[in-house]
């Protein structure tokens, strides 16, 4: 165990030149009816070969696939459930992005897993770990419109099963970090104790991988410390500097891992090294650092590509210092 | 006059003037070229505007890409960023915030002066307000939003006030990141008081939907004569809001939604009058859709004016 860097889940899908817009021309393509599903799926993977291979150069201890198939947070799983219709798009929390809002149109029922193709793509062309990222079953139900459950409990459990196996999935094919993307737990923070009964279903069991909770767009103020009884062994939360989490921190220990969203991924403008030292060296006095992960904030789609890549760069270059400067 | 009829701002772009906007991007047409087809395109939807009957004209913004990068092309301190998702397969730049923000010259005062030349009905003058622009652009120079907000702010006074002194009768400072972050509309109101300082024009804001509720009444505290708002998206639910605390503004009230192909019906059009009319003083209501047409078809658009306009001459014919 050491200090690691990551990045919280999805990579640009395309950069500024010509080579690295293929995968948009493709989409066009695809749309008109001139390229095949079968080629488009090729340039996907091509696209997310490349994420692979940026990540890796930069140096990350833990990657993602990227995402690269996914058109936002909703629809790339919840296209594999049965009992989804997909209506209109809505903006995803205070971004200027948006999601395909799933509509409940019967019992939602788990078909086959979605995420375990792109993980052991990603995972054969990585030589680093690569975390399986998914959003979780909270989040899912709270940004869906359902016409069919009469609670809304109901719909969140049935979800935690389905994502249940899903991560069973993953972890079957191999998969060792499992991150469980919940940020509309932040603003819903009433109904904590239903969220920690939906993780008993989701991590029933799972006892392979290291799970982590990622909680961000928002504090954990409310939730925190309660938020330490769900079954995971890791938080993320958004820790850029003077985000109010840390003085969240304050108020009581902090008793899980942490992945620590330092370097803001909603801004181009980079983070020096000697901040992010000093954002670490503050940690300190709340988590063991030997255990702590660096993060983004966010998905770095919020960025352009070439900003991302300075930004992750900049992580695991800090990561590296820091482990090296633990040693001696 | 009851219910003048006014539009958002935007009007899709003619096939020929899309097809120079990317000609010109790969330098194969000058500057000047563009410019032309630019006029033409105006020239046009004036045209139209006033053979159906419009009230209170717009230039259509044939010349505007997106409604903040066009702002911070044209202003000092910004930089363009590398391309971002929005959704799908569509991207866009965000401006990039790199020094302090100024104005060198008037940006919109010659569209404006020339779409006006066009008309003896008034043309409104069409802004981006300093709220939004900061909330879709990266900042790497203010220290805070709220710094970066209000310095926009100054800047988007001179232009207003260039535009009034160039005659605009109405100008509209469009504000649809307002209703995204609740928390942050007292910087949204500070800033469009700054923008609004001193003006004498009758000024109106446009928002679009977001989570209302959590911003009303107090939105009805930014410092404009008129509000103009997304309705038939979300099939006048809005409405039930004004009934609990009155809308004491004028309102732009949307009802056509710009976000379906389908043409609405002149029935359903009178309909969300008719709904407003319960609700709002008639002296207060100005007739809109829903936001900007620039994504609907051409001829789409034509289609749903068309009956928006007929609309409303049959209701005010009942009134």
């Amino acid at each position: 165990m050491a200090l690691d860097a990551t990045l919280a889940g999805a990579y640009p899908k395309i950069g500024d030149t010509t080579e690295e817009q293929k995968l948009r021309r493709s989409l066009h393509q695809f749309d008109k009816g001139e390229l095949s599903e079968e080629a488009l799926e090729q340039i996907k993977d091509e696209a997310a070969q490349d994420v692979i291979q940026q990540q890796m150069e930069a140096g990350l201890d833990i990657l993602t696939d990227g995402l690269i198939r996914w058109d936002d947070a909703l629809t790339y799983i919840a296209r594999g459930i049965s009992g989804f219709e997909m209506a209109g798009l809505i903006r995803y929390f205070d971004t200027n992005t948006f999601y395909r809002q799933p509509v409940v149109e019967s019992r939602l029922e788990f078909i086959k897993p979605c995420l375990v193709q792109d993980f052991q793509f990603a995972q054969e062309k990585s030589s680093k770990p690569v975390k399986a990222v998914i959003t979780g079953p909270y989040t899912i139900a709270k940004l869906s419109r359902n016409h069919f459950y009469r609670e809304f409990k109901q719909l969140a459990f049935d979800l935690a099963h389905i994502i249940h196996k899903e991560a069973q999935a993953l972890e079957e094919a191999g998969c060792r970090y499992l991150q469980f993307d919940e940020p509309a737990i932040l603003n819903h923070k009433q109904d904590l104790s239903l969220f920690l009964k939906v993780y008993e279903i989701v991590t029933a069991q799972l006892a392979k991988a290291e799970k982590t909770l990622q909680l961000n767009f928002g504090t954990l103020e409310g939730l925190y410390p309660k938020i330490f009884e769900v079954n995971v062994e890791r938080i993320g939360i958004e820790l850029i500097k003077g985000h109010p989490n840390w003085q969240v921190l304050k108020s009581a220990p902090f008793t899980k891992k942490l992945m620590a969203g330092i370097v803001n991924a909603r801004n181009t403008k980079m983070e020096s090294e000697a901040e992010l030292n000093q954002i670490v060296h503050d940690l300190g006095e709340h988590v063991n650092v030997e255990q702590l992960w660096l993060s983004t904030s966010h998905s770095l789609e919020f960025l352009p590509r070439s900003n991302a890549r300075k930004k992750i760069e900049l992580l695991a270059t800090t990561a590296k210092q820091l482990r090296g400067a633990s040693v001696s | 006059m009851l219910l003048p009829t006014t539009t958002v701002g935007s009007f899709p772009k003619p096939d020929y003037l899309a097809k120079a906007r990317f000609q010109f991007s790969k330098g194969q047409i000058s500057k000047t070229e563009l410019e032309e087809l630019e006029r033409k395109a105006t020239r046009e939807w004036i045209e139209f505007q006033e053979e159906i009957g419009i009230d209170i004209l717009v230039d259509g913004e044939m010349y505007r890409g997106d409604m903040v990068t066009y702002f911070a092309e044209n202003f000092k301190g910004f930089e363009i960023s590398g391309l971002v998702r929005s959704y799908g397969n569509r991207y866009y730049r965000k401006p990039v915030a790199v020094g302090e923000i100024e104005r060198a010259n008037p940006v919109t005062v010659e569209w404006f002066k020339f779409a006006q030349s066009l008309t003896q009905k008034p043309v409104k003058g069409m802004l981006t307000g300093p709220y939004t622009i900061m909330d879709w652009s990266f900042d790497e120079h203010y220290s805070s939003r709220r710094d970066f907000c209000l310095r926009l702010a100054e800047v988007v006074c001179e232009e207003a006030k260039d535009l009034e002194a160039a005659g605009a009768q109405y100008i509209q400072i469009d504000e649809p990141a307002i209703s995204v972050r609740p928390e942050e509309l007292d910087l949204a109101i500070e800033a469009m008081g700054i923008a609004t300082q001193g003006l004498k024009a009758h000024t109106l804001t446009h928002i679009c939907y977001g989570d209302f509720p959590k911003i009303y009444p107090k939105m009805l505290e930014i410092p404009v004569d008129q509000i103009d708002l997304e309705l038939s998206n979300n099939e006048f639910d809005l409405l039930g809001l004004f009934k609990k605390a009155p809308f004491t503004k004028e309102i732009g009230l949307g009802v056509l939604d710009v976000h379906s192909h389908r043409v609405e019906t002149q029935s359903e059009v009178i309909s969300r009058i008719e709904k407003a009319l319960k609700i709002i003083p008639k002296e207060k209501i100005y007739v809109s859709p829903d936001c900007g047409l620039k994504t609907r078809g051409m001829e789409e658009t034509k289609a749903k004016l068309r009956v928006m306009v007929a609309a409303v001459k049959e209701v005010r014919e009942s009134l």
